[in-house]
């Protein structure tokens, strides 16, 4: 197949949100030769902005996103692996840290805002729920991560959003990320307030915010 | 045979409480704590709340057990007492509940996705809520409450547990936020649709809660409306959070503005109304002087 037919069908495979024909095609670029980092951006990426239009219209809705995002991660898997073997470096948008704050064991939308981010190219480490805020800027470190992000679901445990900022203030260390906060009661008024760097309302929004974010860095 | 309290529903409109967590952590409940375990912990307190609302005029309270289901307790280690907490629960309701008031027993979500998003599968789910009911059956419910459902399938296993294991009737609420097209839940269903099937499975009543603030959820309660015959619930959130700069959190929509929709509400066909995040007693009881004007 050639580029203007493997393309479309690519995109296609991550709307339709199917991860065998994804991977298949993959494999099919792969074997072909073709310049893969030109294959995602032209070939997957367009299926995932496809994605993210359709949920803002409100024609997809959760289980759509997590099947595109999950369908986008099985041609990467593909991918990837050859990218390195060709030393063609990695596609990586930025390495994130995630995790809902401590006290709240709430982690649906987190876990669709690790997805996507990971679909949308960043390096995820995903700490789960109820994460000590300490863990947050540790895991940071040791991974070199550049962002991280903060999930409350609940008005008592957002207040940990702020803490964690502080807590980069007094380790001296609050430049080194970009901290992007998210979660039902959160808002921009209150990133703003508390000095994050930014905060996204869905999954969508979270990964534009974050590819803006690694790109003015 | 119906239900004392669905034939209740059908001479007046019944008012359900307002928020719990809430309540309780203004009473020391610590951040991150299963509200659960105040059940056996601090059952003064729980009763106090219940107490509250049934004397700001409420005719039915939701018992503290939201996040009753073995699933949701695992997050807590706690997954072993579910039958004692939702027990506990169920109990400490009816001892505040006044003769001829009622007590809901509360079932929030698991908070697993089914698969192919998650790990569960329907009897998981189904054996999860059958867990849960069995303990606020024994505990003396009289309803079962289904609460702020955001997956069909979902919703409909609880029905299925609850079922399995008791007769009593299952209401179930949804949460729909609203979206260019109208109201969808999280997963993309319509209150049409989540109306019809779960009046096929044999719930007693529908109807939505949270996220939408009461300006909103007239328009929510006119589609279930147009959707079933079963009696419809709405329970609205008092608007958005909102962290005063002490650290005290409030709601955009101030009691005023919360019970202004309440006869919108009503008209729009809800026979039971209730509140949700953000309200306390005192909206109940400012409801309680509003339903009874606008009993047909």
């Amino acid at each position: 197949m050639t580029k203007s037919e493997l393309f479309p069908k690519m995109s296609e495979a991550i709307v339709a949100g199917d991860r065998e024909a994804a991977a298949a095609l993959a494999g099919d670029a792969v074997r072909g030769g073709l310049d893969l980092l030109d294959v995602i951006e032209r070939g997957y990426v367009p299926g995932m902005q496809k994605v993210g239009e359709l949920w803002e219209q409100g024609e997809y809705f959760l289980p759509e996103l997590i099947s595109s995002a999950e369908a986008m991660k099985a041609a990467m898997a593909v991918i990837d692996p050859e990218l390195q073997k060709r030393h063609l470096g990695s596609r990586m948008s930025g390495r994130v840290v995630i995790g809902t704050v401590e006290g709240d064991i709430h982690d649906i939308g987190k876990n669709l805002v690790a997805s996507m981010l990971q679909a949308g190219g960043f390096e995820v480490h995903d700490l789960g729920a109820d994460v000590k805020l300490e863990r947050f800027i540790d895991k940071a470190e040791e991974v070199g991560a550049g962002m991280i992000c903060l999930s409350a679901l609940l008005t008592t445990t957002m207040t940990n959003q702020r803490r964690l900022i502080g807590m980069l203030d007094d380790r001296g260390l609050r430049a080194k990320y970009k901290v992007l906060v998210g979660g039902a009661p959160a808002s921009r008024k209150w990133a703003e307030e508390i000095g994050a760097d930014g905060y996204a309302e869905n999954a969508v929004a979270a990964v534009k915010l974050a590819k803006d974010l690694a790109a003015a860095k | 045979m119906t239900h004392p309290l669905l034939e209740l529903a059908r001479t007046r409109t019944v008012l359900f409480d307002g928020a719990m967590g809430t309540m309780l952590m203004a009473r020391g409940l610590p951040v991150g704590m299963a509200p659960e375990i105040w059940n056996v912990e601090r059952p003064d307190a729980v009763r106090e709340v219940h107490a509250a609302y049934f004397a700001a005029g409420a005719d039915v309270v939701s018992t503290n057990s939201f996040g009753g289901t073995p699933l949701k307790l695992a997050a807590h280690g706690l997954e072993g007492q579910a039958y004692e907490l939702n027990h506990a629960a169920a109990r400490l309701a009816r001892e505040a509940a006044p003769a001829g008031r009622f007590v809901a027993g509360s079932i929030g979500p698991t908070g697993k996705f089914l698969k192919p998003q998650g790990p569960c599968s329907e009897q998981d789910l189904e054996a999860a809520f059958a867990d849960q009911v069995r303990g606020l059956a024994a505990g003396g419910a009289d309803v079962l409450i289904v609460e702020t459902q955001y997956d069909l399938r979902e919703a409909l296993a609880a029905v299925r547990g609850a079922r399995s294991v008791s007769r009593l009737p299952v209401f179930v609420t949804m949460t729909f936020n609203l979206k260019p097209r109208g109201f969808f839940t999280l997963m993309g269903d319509t209150p049409a649709r989540a109306a019809a099937a779960l009046e096929q499975a044999g719930a007693a009543a529908f109807g939505a809660n949270c996220t939408l603030a009461s300006d909103q959820m007239a328009a929510c309660i006119r589609a279930c409306r147009e959707a079933t015959g079963l009696a419809l619930i709405a329970q609205a959130n008092a608007g958005q959070p909102v962290i005063q700069a002490d650290g005290r959190v409030t709601y955009s929509q101030t009691l005023q503005d919360y019970v202004r929709y309440i006869p919108d509400i009503v008209r729009a066909g809800a026979s039971f109304v209730g509140g949700c995040c953000g309200t306390d007693p005192s909206f109940i009881r400012a409801m309680a002087g509003i339903v009874g004007k606008e009993t047909p």
